[in-house]
């Protein structure tokens, strides 16, 4: 009964006190400041564990994007070496064909 | 942790194998493509960036050089299978053997010195340092072994090749 009583008393209070106290307006894209904030905070270090790296790595390698790129590097990577390589062959092997014919006793090294 | 490792094994062969793939297979389509062209003078075109006139001029050489260099090939063989007849009748390294052998020696002395004269009129062809650079890469290449032989017999190796 003192509840009911009391009600529109508390309300009045509630803004006395806020009347009282003014609270400054919050600047703007506060909210998410401190969300990036939040974000930006370290994680606690953890101990490491073969388990939870393995975990990362497999989570890291199961992002589509990061697979493809990692795929594709590979594969340029690999056919840039092969096409060196391949250059380099014919090279020799050219020399060796040009040695041949000018002088069967020739010792390619 | 088994699938994770799984995955990252799988991801691990799979990028390996793409890769090695792409290795032989650029390798293997370059040196087809580069081969295509079975040219002889190609290597002298290409490493001493010969321009098509100096290219034709070398070739005019090459192909006048090619018909003494064959007959004298056939000589050398031809000697060589006499000193081996005579080396075949097992009495040892007998008079005729021995002048065999220097008949041997003598014929290849005349076809390096024949070959080298070949290899001093084509670096005419070529611009002056492209010619000194073609002739010290061909002395290396044709004498180079035997020096190389010859330092080994001598002792003058690297210590590699240890003590004959």
């Amino acid at each position: 009964m003192n509840n009911t009583l009391s009600q529109p008393d508390d309300a009045k209070l509630s803004q006395l006190l806020r009347e009282a106290r003014p609270a400054p307006p919050l600047p703007p894209g506060f909210q998410n400041a401190v969300w990036r904030r939040l974000e930006k905070a370290e994680p606690p270090q953890e101990p490491f564990s073969l388990a939870g790296w393995l975990d990362r790595c497999a989570a890291w390698l199961l992002r589509q994007r990061l697979a493809a790129a990692g795929l594709a590097v590979l594969l340029l990577v690999g056919a840039l070496v092969g096409v060196m390589d391949g250059v380099s062959l014919s090279k020799q092997a050219a020399q060796q064909r040009y040695l041949a014919s000018v002088s069967p006793m020739s010792h390619t090294p | 942790m088994r699938r994770s490792l799984i995955i990252v094994l799988s991801m691990l062969l799979a990028g390996a194998g793409l890769g090695t793939g792409a290795y032989f297979a650029a390798r293997r389509v370059c040196v087809q493509r580069l081969a295509h062209d079975a040219d002889d003078l190609e290597w002298l075109r290409t490493e001493f960036h010969l321009s098509e006139p100096e290219l034709q001029r070398a070739r005019l050489l090459h192909e006048g050089y090619l018909p003494k260099c064959a007959e004298m090939c056939a000589r050398i063989a031809a000697k060589q299978q006499e000193l081996q007849a005579a080396l075949a009748a097992g009495r040892g390294v007998t008079p005729e053997a021995e002048r065999k052998l220097a008949e041997v020696a003598a014929l290849r002395t005349q076809c390096q010195t024949q070959m080298l004269r070949h290899f001093y009129e084509v670096s005419q062809t070529m611009p002056a340092e492209q010619g000194r650079r073609y002739l010290a890469e061909m002395q290396r290449l044709t004498l180079g072994f035997h020096d190389q032989f010859e330092r080994s017999m001598s002792g003058d190796a690297p210590a590699h090749h240890g003590h004959h």
